[in-house]
């Protein structure tokens, strides 16, 4: 469903990624875990060519691009199969909730108004917004906007949408809202991919964790897996520091 | 000195210097046209650092904010014909008007360029970054996300700028245009009631200006309904004395002002 082959990026000549090869079926929930600096965000941006990877192969369902050789054309064609969630929201300012969630159907996939805006409402009623459709951004908690950042990629219908740590920029009260729509939304089988801090969510939602440290995939596997036994002596310091409590207590 | 003081005269001179006002407001209105095209192609090489364009547009800019508008009106109308003509180009029956708006426009583009560097810059790009993850192209993420939001920013320095060239346009008396400036100068010198004309020229400017920072701020108001924020968000004065005046001469209408408690 979506294949990533060799994704080597560098920034100068600080080498982030080296070369990540990851495969994430259909309907999938893959958790990507790691300390900061270890190239995860990168990893997820370099999918939706918000970077661009130095060398390597992305596919997402029938579509495949070769990193190197990429034009306009394989870049647009790209992101129009995926979505992005962002840490700090980035709504549309000047927009109202409604008309950020209007603007990629109308403007990019040139759906007729009137259908655009039943099914942003239809989308923007499931995260729990159908009663702010024209409230502007700035009228709205953090818990709120992010949940108009979901509905915005979720009414695109992409094959997959990419979480980059959602819910850092909240205050703690707000995380659960968020929290509890993404897991919604993934019960519907969609597939994401999320980059996340938020341990007890990874293991609740995830189908798959990805262990990421200084550009590489150190370890992946089912979520039990890895919290529980997990193999990479780096893994297990990491862990450590973030969860000093054993993860199951039975 | 000219004659002694007669308050009628500056009603007199109202009507006849308002007869001119035309003239200034079409090298108001055709200066702001001209500045706002040309202040946006120019600032177009700096936002996306076009190598050489970049350079020419620096240029550009220090020029016409580096010199004083007189100079240039001279140097446009003497000198311009000049070098046309070596390309064999006759502009010597253009009008003055015309070296007068293109003058006062390329000047007024300068700022404007400036203006809109800053303000779409002041744009954060995890919008532009957002536009792209729908799946916009860069045309469409720059007209649609960016423009719209960098145009209210720039709405308060652009009053500005127009402010300063409606008084500005008085300098193209200098060469002879027949504006309100140089039709007070005439009115007074035929009747030697020199101070009534610049009163009433004056009150012309004032009334225009108050007209025209009305509609702008208007303008404004609308362009930035989106951040509108709750009342609770505007500053809390202690309420003193001259209040009123004080929120009339700062904009801030919409201040609160604290009950004196005892």
């Amino acid at each position: 469903m979506i294949k990533l082959t060799g994704i080597t990026k560098s920034f100068g000549r600080n080498q982030v990624l080296q070369g990540i090869d990851l495969q994430v079926e259909k309907g999938e929930v893959v958790v990507i875990l790691g300390p900061s600096g270890s190239g995860k965000t990168t990893l997820l941006r370099c999918i939706n060519y918000l970077e661009r990877p130095n060398a390597g192969r992305i596919a997402i369902g029938d579509f495949e691009v070769d990193c190197e050789r990429a034009g306009k054309k394989d870049i647009h064609a790209l992101r129009g199969k995926s979505a992005m969630v962002f840490q700090h929201y980035n709504l549309f300012k000047h927009k109202t909730v409604l008309e950020n969630v209007m603007e990629g159907l109308v403007i990019v996939q040139r759906m007729p108004k009137e259908t655009a805006r039943r099914r942003s409402v239809e989308v923007l009623e499931k995260v729990g917004l159908g009663e702010k459709l024209d409230a502007y951004p700035s009228q709205l908690s953090g818990g709120q906007q992010q949940r108009v950042g979901i509905a915005r990629a979720l009414a695109l219908g992409p094959e997959v949408i990419l979480f980059d740590e959602p819910t850092s920029a909240l205050d703690p009260e707000l995380v659960g809202e968020v929290l509890a729509v993404i897991r919604r939304i993934a019960k519907e089988g969609i597939t994401m991919i999320v980059v996340t801090h938020e341990m007890g969510f990874a293991r609740d939602v995830a189908n798959h964790v990805v262990f990421m440290d200084g550009g590489a995939i150190v370890e992946e596997g089912a979520p039990k897996d890895i919290f529980n036994k997990p193999q990479e002596e780096r893994t297990k310091q990491f862990l450590k520091r973030i969860m000093p409590e054993p993860a199951y207590s039975i | 000195m000219g004659e002694k003081f007669d308050i009628s005269y500056v009603f007199t001179f109202f009507p006849k210097l308002a007869g001119t006002l035309q003239t200034t407001l079409l090298i108001v209105g055709g200066a702001l046209l001209t500045g706002l095209i040309v202040g946006f192609l120019v600032a177009l090489p700096r936002l996306y650092k076009v190598p050489v364009l970049q350079r020419i547009s620096q240029l550009y800019a220090s020029f016409f904010r580096g010199t004083p508008i007189l100079i240039q009106l001279f140097l446009f109308y003497y000198g311009l014909p000049e070098i046309l003509k070596l390309a064999h180009i006759d502009v010597s029956r253009a009008p003055v008007l015309a070296f007068v708006v293109l003058t006062y426009g390329l000047h007024t583009g300068a700022y404007v360029s400036e203006t809109i560097r800053s303000a779409v810059a002041s744009v954060d790009r995890g919008q532009v970054e957002a536009a792209y993850s729908v799946g916009m192209s860069g045309y469409q993420a720059f007209t649609r996300i960016v423009m719209p939001q960098a145009l209210a920013i720039a709405v308060p320095v652009l009053s500005n700028v127009i402010l300063a060239l409606l008084k500005d346009t008085s300098l193209a008396f200098s060469l002879g245009v027949m504006e309100m400036t140089g039709k007070s100068q005439s009115l007074a010198t035929l009747t030697n009631h020199f101070v009534e004309s610049y009163i009433s020229l004056a009150l012309i400017y004032l009334v225009i200006s108050i007209i025209l920072e009305r509609l702008l701020l208007f303008l404004e108001r609308r362009l930035l309904r989106h951040e509108s924020r709750p009342a609770e968000a505007y500053p809390v004065f202690r309420r003193e004395r001259f209040g009123r005046l004080r929120q009339f001469f700062t904009r801030e209408r919409r201040v609160r002002f604290r009950e004196e408690t005892r």
